[in-house]
């Protein structure tokens, strides 16, 4: 035990380990204690109503709606996030041409660094940016389309309509984290050897193909990171939705979980009652990473690589 | 080896067991530690030499330099006290542990939509009789300078606790110039509104504009209307939260009327998508729309995007019939912006002074002039309005009304607005109708009146 060890193991290992602990899961653990109890948040004297609050939960047909947003987000952002991220992954680095070289279409090292920039400017900006282009008067989605002759998108309402306002949210979600994703997928495809993708190319296949059959196996960790990456953020999504629409969306379409615990802990005073909602969203989070993890051992199996 | 390094990882978590959330200690000895010769002329509170203060203010529609002003005097008057004003946009959010520390700020402007529910912090909060009861800086006795019912909206379960500063009326808004040009006279009963919405229509313009987080505001609208109509029972029945509240005759025939005018295309289309104050620039910048129901302080937030000789003018809100329980010129007039002094607090007495002194002439009348909005100290708005038309009205309104106000507090008592929104928002781009308006309001009243683990005031008079 030198001290070499020693101090190694303190400041790699120790300090990290005690900031996770003091930082991370103590304050989980509180949450679970202060779920149970009636706390206004602003003031020091609190009872103990055991599961209460839970029950209540069960009962608020407002955060029902948020946890069945919360969940869709859930399941339609990853997936076309991914789905096109995937695809603009192959068209820059394995779909150029029929013959040559493997390689990306013309222009692709241009087309990799511009789809990275939307991932670049914080989240917020993004959200007020889009809120100002979906505004029915003056936004730039209703100009051009009223300008190509579409008169009914007038004074359309894109985030005041029940039928749109979510997939107006998603849409700016997947648009805002493409970028990162399509570069985690160009690294880990540089990664596969280029001898396979002849050899598939040889064989006949085509892009979609290829991507289906050769890609997707084997890249399938990243693909997974990635899923459940996504799925975490999507389960927040607190910033994109607080942008775009503050109070909630039409009949409350575009309310997520995080806004409505924000609303409860500050708007109402009810830390409490806020905290179990928390509780209900790690839940909801680890049961997320849960099935996305047996998805894919179900779909291929923990240790084979590659299936070809 | 593996044990010393198991001690080692635990040392830092004994620390740990002190960042509990909520460490109830909350020891309050800020309560009475800057009291010396309480009593002293200049120096009611006992303000001790050398202290300091410290203001936490809302940075809203009316800024915080009000405030700065006003500590600028008592810094001059009271010899080595400092006083430090910190401007905040999310009231609760940033004093919350604060509270729960037990270290809150000596004074706080608790308004914006992230203020701190009162009911949550009552049992924090001096009470505030004895600055009412104190002369302000030119001798008189600040109780007796103020306007009438200023006592009310800051009295929660007969303690006053809050001094509510602005003087805000609700009345609907328009443009006298864009009148005059149209010969247009401003409605004073739903069925006038309605006829001046065919008008409008007719030109190509619309009667009322709203934006989603200010749909609201008709809601504001249509109590107001049916409590003039309907005199105090209706008022009651709303504060203590009736299962029947909003089926009462008076507010179903202004949903009613309100139904009519969304059916009749008589609201600025895309409402419930636009940001309010794009959607209010609709109003005064583009004269889209004819009228505004709002608080008096839309002419201070707009003040960048309105035309150029709109002529703000403010009238009483519509009443239903010719012979309204109240008279027509009754206004709803809430004083706004309240300012609370918690318990414990450093320098309560510092506070109470800063109070004392925003509530003396000078201050209140830099308020009045630079946010063109009347603060609750009577007679300090001068006949020209400091050049403002809309102050004008305002002041001409008050007068009108005399004795005749009213307020009424049950939704931000009960943090509903939010939900509100959501119904709001559906009944005026025409998703539901009034019974579904209806229902989902009364639904969201319900819910609080139901509930046991909410605090509730019974309101009798």
């Amino acid at each position: 035990m030198t001290f070499d060890r020693i101090s190694f193991m303190v400041v790699f290992l120790g300090v990290p380990l005690a900031l996770f602990l003091v930082f991370v899961i103590s304050p989980f653990l509180q949450a679970l204690y202060y779920a149970m109890t009636d706390w206004t948040g602003f003031s020091p004297n609190f009872n103990f109503v055991g599961f209460d609050n839970y029950v209540k939960l069960a009962q608020d047909d407002i955060f029902r709606r948020s946890v069945f947003n919360s969940v869709l987000l859930a399941v339609v952002v990853p997936f076309a996030t991914i789905v096109i991220a995937l695809l603009f992954a192959s068209l820059v680095t394995v779909a150029g041409g029929a013959s040559g070289g493997i390689r990306g279409l013309k222009g692709s090292s241009f087309y990799r660094i511009v789809s990275f920039f939307p991932y670049t400017v914080p989240a917020i900006v993004i959200g007020i940016i889009w809120a100002q282009v979906y505004d029915p008067q003056a936004g730039l989605l209703n100009g051009i389309l009223t300008a190509v002759g579409l008169e009914r998108f007038k004074s359309f309402a894109w985030l005041g309509e029940v039928a749109t306002a979510m997939p107006a949210s998603m849409f700016v979600m997947v648009w805002a984290l493409v970028g990162f994703y399509t570069v985690l997928f160009v690294a880990a495809i540089k990664g596969v050897p280029a001898e396979i993708y002849e050899a598939a190319r040889l064989d006949g296949a085509g892009r979609i193909r290829t991507i289906w059959s050769v890609t997707l196996p084997l890249i399938r960790d990243n693909v997974q990171t990635a899923w459940i990456y996504l799925g975490i953020a999507a389960l927040d999504a607190f910033v994109w939705m607080q942008a775009l629409n503050p109070f909630g969306g039409p009949n409350n379409s575009t309310l997520v979980m995080p806004q409505e615990l924000f609303n409860t802990a500050f708007g109402k005073g009810q830390f409490g009652y806020a905290t179990a909602m928390g509780v209900v969203l790690a839940i909801v989070t680890l049961l997320f990473a849960a099935a996305v993890f047996l998805g894919f051992r179900l779909a291929g199996g923990r240790d084979s690589g590659s299936r070809l | 080896m593996r044990g010393s390094l198991a001690a080692a990882a635990l040392l830092p978590l004994g620390g740990a067991l002190a960042s509990c959330a909520s460490s109830g200690t909350g020891t309050s000895t800020g309560g009475g530690a800057a009291t010396t010769a309480a009593g002293a002329a200049n120096n009611p509170f006992g303000v001790a030499s050398g202290s300091s203060v410290d203001a936490v203010i809302f940075n809203g529609g009316y800024g915080y330099d009000y405030v700065t002003f006003a500590a600028d005097l008592m810094q001059k008057n009271q010899s080595g006290v400092t006083v430090k004003v910190t401007p905040s946009t999310q009231i609760a959010q940033q004093l919350q542990p604060r509270f729960v520390g037990g270290n809150p700020p000596d004074l706080v402007d608790n308004s914006g939509a992230g203020s701190i529910g009162f009911n949550t912090i009552l049992d924090q909060l001096s009470p505030l009789d004895d600055v009412f009861a104190a002369n302000n800086l030119e001798g008189t006795k600040i109780e007796s300078t103020l306007y009438d019912g200023v006592r009310e909206p800051g009295t929660y379960n007969g303690q006053f606790l809050a001094i509510n500063y602005v003087l805000t009326l609700y009345g609907v808004w328009y443009s006298q110039s864009l009148f005059d040009a149209n010969s247009w006279t401003p409605p004073k009963t739903w069925d006038e509104a309605k006829d001046l919405g065919a008008k409008a229509k007719a030109k190509g313009k619309y009667l009322f504009v709203w934006g989603k987080e200010a749909a609201t505001y008709y809601q504001t609208l249509a109590v107001d209307s049916a409590i003039k109509e309907g005199g105090t029972d209706v008022r009651l029945a709303f504060e203590n939260l009736d299962p029947k509240c909003w089926s009462q005759p008076q507010i179903q025939a202004v949903f009613a009327a309100m139904g009519e005018c969304v059916k009749n295309g008589y609201f600025v289309p895309g409402g419930a998508g636009t940001q309010f104050t794009a959607a209010q620039a609709q109003w005064s910048n583009d004269q889209q729309a004819l009228l505004y129901p709002s608080g008096s302080w839309i002419e201070n937030e707009m003040k960048k995007a309105t035309k150029a000789d709109f002529k703000m003018t403010g009238v009483p809100e519509m009443v239903l019939s010719s012979s309204p329980k109240l008279p027509y010129e009754s206004l709803r007039s809430a004083s706004g912006e309240p300012f609370i002094v918690p318990k414990a607090g450093k320098n309560v007495a510092g506070g109470k002074e800063l109070l004392r002194v925003m509530l003396s002439k000078d201050a209140a009348t830099n308020f009045t002039k630079t946010k063109l909005a009347p603060t609750i100290v009577k007679g300090l708005v001068p006949a020209d309005g400091f050049g403002s038309t809309a102050l004008q009205s305002q002041a001409k309104m008050l007068d009108a009304a005399g004795k005749n106000v009213f307020d009424y507090k049950f939704v931000t008592r009960y943090g509903t607005n939010k939900d509100m929104l959501v119904v709001w928002n559906a009944f005026l781009s025409g998703q539901t109708d009034v019974a579904g308006l209806t229902s989902g309001l009364q639904q969201i009243t319900d819910k609080v009146a139901n509930d046991p683990a909410i605090q509730k005031e019974k309101v009798t008079k």
